[in-house]
């Protein structure tokens, strides 16, 4: 009886199940939910995903290499503090409207006025428009790393935006729906669900046909729930965010794996103003008996994967100043009891406060592996969960902050500065990214002249120098350089995030979905 | 004024008196909790300055009681404040989302009621045989796991290993149905299209099923309870010496009095399902209101938090109006116990 009622209602379901016919090519891909659409407010990396397709930027990251090529902008000079942007006059909005130098004033102006997301990048920075198609910045001083940092001015359609709402900035209006040039264009933005985009019939370069015509960005889903949507076919790429396992199961059902490297670096940032790591022997003791070659290992997809690579030092591979790969950072006890026997405080009388951001599981298992390295050094430990909330909040006063912070960073623009100066300036203490409260006039030296030195070798050696100097006096563990892995079907194809000379350098734009091809 | 509607009015005033309680409650511990909701909507890169300008809007940097009067005046006005997590109006957010909620709810409160209640009548006529066996373990097993294991082992097996049902959303990509009422299977009539209404009860399914669960096991346990202890009634004993078929005893003179407790324990089944359906909304990816409001907690959007708080209280509290006067309406010593204390 049961048998014939189960098998019933396994035909009844199937006869619900009501199969799809799609005339056109979508990509369903996830990421962490992301409350609303306003590119002034893109800061993480579902919301950049989403300003990259929806807007435009005067500028893009060169695929393959270092340095930047016109994107929105035919060209531009730049005359000391001085940046003057020449644009493209074929560039339309997907309202219709031509974008103009209007609408570059207006998208800076806007940004500083919300004063949200990346917006710090353009505090102090003024902006005329000089004709329709000309536009120029006004910086405080020269800023060696101003261009890179346009990859996060996104265009918004003035006319459209003040159209269609009733303040100033739209703020209302641009948390649900788009206004900019970008290849693709909002069509309907549930926070709790997706954010499905279309492709653009306006947009400005040339779209391959293959590219999808449709993509569903949903949001919040549970990696159980990515695993069976992939496995039916009913999903194409998996966000960065699953766990290490889950991830090899699809790799093992068959499934590609993307990657997107070059951008940022997981840190274990240690309070450099509490004892004992404010003697730098003792925090060199510390960074020597980190086991890295297993923390790696923890994080590894499979024998050619992982979501990490050995860090060379305080600067990812890949950067201004970074060391050579071979200069692989490893465990060496020998020289941690060397350091900490020059170490003023007694190792007895020790106790690091080694946290972990609750929202992360993954920390707790490397807060257990220092915890493991530290009782060799025959230095107690203590491990404690904070939420990313609790922690946000301890660590603007230095005496709140504990020992040891456990931190992925990522340059927000691609570039060194961005990645750095928040970390390790004297001005920028008490921030989720500088919990170490380091205070080094030659760092601050290094950093500043990363920033003003007039060109590419100037900035080399101001990094490398700069690298060299953190490698000496330890503010950090640099744990392992970070590489984002994603589970995808065969589906898709996505050169950005599987071809090097394709990749973009800059976290997000990988997911370019012009740049996309769908297979079937 | 008959008794019944005194009742309801009593209730209605009681609920009033809850109401406010829970506002001042829930006001006072979002704000406490650790985080700075400014802070974090600003994001981790935001200047102290721009912090302190939106703690100044959002009227953070005053004392409490003043902040809670600025609440009160907002919501005499039916404004409940913009969430700082969508950017739009709190009510239009809960509009959205809550007829998700309750859609799934609803389902799986029938779920509950029409499996749970009928296995505890079987259970309790059957008592001491293998049909109370075999629920009894039933049951145990269905109230040992919460809701959210259900919705993974049943993903498991009926999207995984038997790919029969769709494990995420409310209705096939394939569909466009203008949203009227916000209830899918309701919407997808309103439009004609029954296809889109099949569909959106086959999304229903497996959701609906892993929240009820325990419900059922619940219901099915409690209702055996009470029917057994029924059963050892005199009159019962009586309708059996009278020759009554079983199964008119059980359906007419046992069930009725037992179903008094049940239905109690049932409604605050029903009503706090609503708050538990977020792990069950987040497996099946389900754009519920009680995801929304675990969302809005995580970023500390006390606005948001208030509104969601309150729209599931006042759910919680119209469930009970209405079990209180179901009971009322079965028991008549409760209607004449109304009248007399009135």
């Amino acid at each position: 009886m049961l048998k014939k009622a189960v098998i019933a209602a396994s035909i009844c379901a199937a006869t619900l199940v009501t199969t799809p016919v799609f005339a056109e090519s979508v990509l369903r891909l996830d990421e962490v939910a992301v409350g609303e659409l306003d590119p002034a407010k893109a800061s993480d990396y579902a919301d950049s995903i989403l300003m990259f397709n929806v807007y435009d930027t005067l500028v893009l990251p060169q695929q393959g290499g270092p340095g930047h090529v016109p994107h929105i902008a035919a060209s531009w000079e730049v005359d000391g503090a001085n940046y003057t942007f020449k644009l493209r006059d074929d560039v339309k909005f997907q309202s219709g409207n031509t974008l103009s130098a209007k609408d570059v004033v207006y998208s800076l102006e806007r940004m500083q006025a919300l004063g949200a997301g990346l917006s710090y990048l353009f505090a102090g920075v003024n902006i005329e428009a000089i004709d329709d198609t000309t536009v120029r910045f006004t910086l405080e001083q020269p800023y060696a790393p101003f261009v890179a940092s346009l990859v996060r001015l996104p265009i918004v359609d003035m006319a459209y935006v003040k159209s269609n709402s009733d303040s100033e900035w739209g703020e209302e209006f641009l948390s649900a729906n788009g206004a900019g040039s970008g290849a693709y264009s909002v069509k309907s933005h549930n926070p709790q669900e997706e954010t499905v985009m279309s492709k653009s019939d306006s947009y400005f370069l040339s779209v391959a046909d293959a590219a999808p015509d449709t993509v569903r960005l949903r949001y919040g889903l549970e990696a159980a729930t990515v695993r069976t949507l992939i496995a039916q076919g009913e999903h194409d790429i998996a966000s960065q965010w699953l766990p290490p396992e889950v991830v090899q199961a699809l790799a093992k059902d068959g499934a590609q794996l993307l990657t997107e490297s070059g951008t940022g670096a997981f840190y274990f940032k240690m309070n450099t103003t509490k004892a004992p790591l404010d003697d730098a022997n003792c925090r060199l003791a510390l960074s020597h008996a980190f086991d890295y070659g297993t923390a790696v290992q923890m994080i590894a997809i499979n024998d050619d994967i992982s979501a990490g690579s050995p860090a060379t030092g305080a600067i990812p591979v890949g950067m201004f100043g970074a060391n050579g790969p071979d200069s692989v950072m490893a465990q060496d006890m020998a020289k941690a009891k060397e350091y900490l026997a020059a170490c003023q405080y007694d190792p007895a009388d020790m106790n690091i406060e080694v946290t972990w951001i609750a929202e992360v599981p993954l920390e707790e298992r490397f807060a257990l592996l220092m915890q493991s390295n530290f009782t060799q050094l025959g230095i107690k430990s203590e491990i404690k969960k904070l939420p990313w909330a609790l922690f946000a909040e301890q660590v603007s006063s230095a005496e709140n902050t504990p020992h040891i912070s456990q931190l992925f960073v990522n340059a927000v623009t691609g570039d060194p500065d961005t990645l750095l100066y928040g970390m390790y300036h004297s001005s920028t203490p008490g921030t989720w990214q500088s919990p170490e409260y380091l205070n080094d006039a030659m760092v601050d030296k290094h950093l500043e002249a990363g920033r003003s030195a007039a060109d590419d070798a100037g900035r080399e050696a101001a990094y490398q120098a700069l690298n060299a100097r953190l490698m000496e006096i330890a503010p950090t563990i640099y744990g392992f350089d970070r590489q984002s892995v994603f589970a995808a079907s065969n589906r898709v194809k996505v050169p950005a995030l599987s071809d090097p000379t394709q990749a973009f350098g800059l976290d997000g734009m990988g997911f370019s979905f012009r740049l996309m091809e769908m297979v079937e | 004024m008959s008794a019944v509607i005194r009742l309801l009015l009593r209730r209605l005033g009681i609920s009033v008196i809850v109401l406010i309680g829970v506002s001042m409650l829930i006001f006072a511990i979002a704000r406490v909790i650790p985080g700075d909701p400014a802070r974090i909507a600003l994001g981790p890169n935001a200047k102290a300055e721009q912090i302190a300008s939106l703690r100044a809007q959002m009227h953070l940097d005053e004392s409490l009681p003043v902040q809670y009067g600025h609440f009160l005046a907002d919501l005499s006005r039916g404004d409940l404040g913009i969430s700082l997590y969508t950017n739009r109006p709190v009510t239009k957010d809960i509009a959205q989302f809550l007829p998700a909620t309750l859609e799934l709810v609803f389902c799986a409160g029938i779920i509950m009621i029409m499996l749970g209640l009928p296995l505890g009548i079987l259970a309790a006529r059957y008592r001491g045989r293998w049909p109370d066996h075999l629920i009894r373990v039933l049951s145990l097993v269905t109230v040992s796991a919460p809701g959210f294991v259900w919705a993974v082992i049943l993903m498991l097996l009926f999207a995984f290993y038997l790919p029969l049902f769709p494990i995420a959303g409310r209705l096939n990509d394939s569909f466009d149905i203008a949203r009227v009422t916000g209830f899918l299977t309701i919407d997808t009539l309103l439009a004609g299209d029954f296809a889109a209404f099949t569909d959106a009860l086959h999304h229903l399914v497996l959701p609906a099923i892993a929240l009820s669960l325990s419900g059922i096991g619940q219901a099915a346990r409690l209702t055996r309870a009470n029917m057994v202890e029924t059963y050892n009634k005199p009159y019962i004993e009586m309708a059996q010496a009278y020759g009554f078929f079983p199964s008119r005893i059980a359906r007419i003179y046992a069930f009725k009095p037992s179903l008094i407790p049940s239905l109690t324990i049932i409604g605050l089944d029903f009503a706090a399902m609503l708050g538990n359906a977020f792990l069950v909304e987040a497996v099946f990816a389900w754009p519920g209101l009680s995801r929304y409001g675990v969302a809005v907690i995580l970023r500390k959007d006390l606005n948001a938090i208030m509104g969601t708080v309150l729209i599931i209280a006042i759910t919680f509290l119209i469930v009970n109006i209405i079990v209180d006067l179901l009971i009322a309406f079965l028991n008549p010593r409760i209607r004449h116990s109304a009248r007399g204390s009135a």
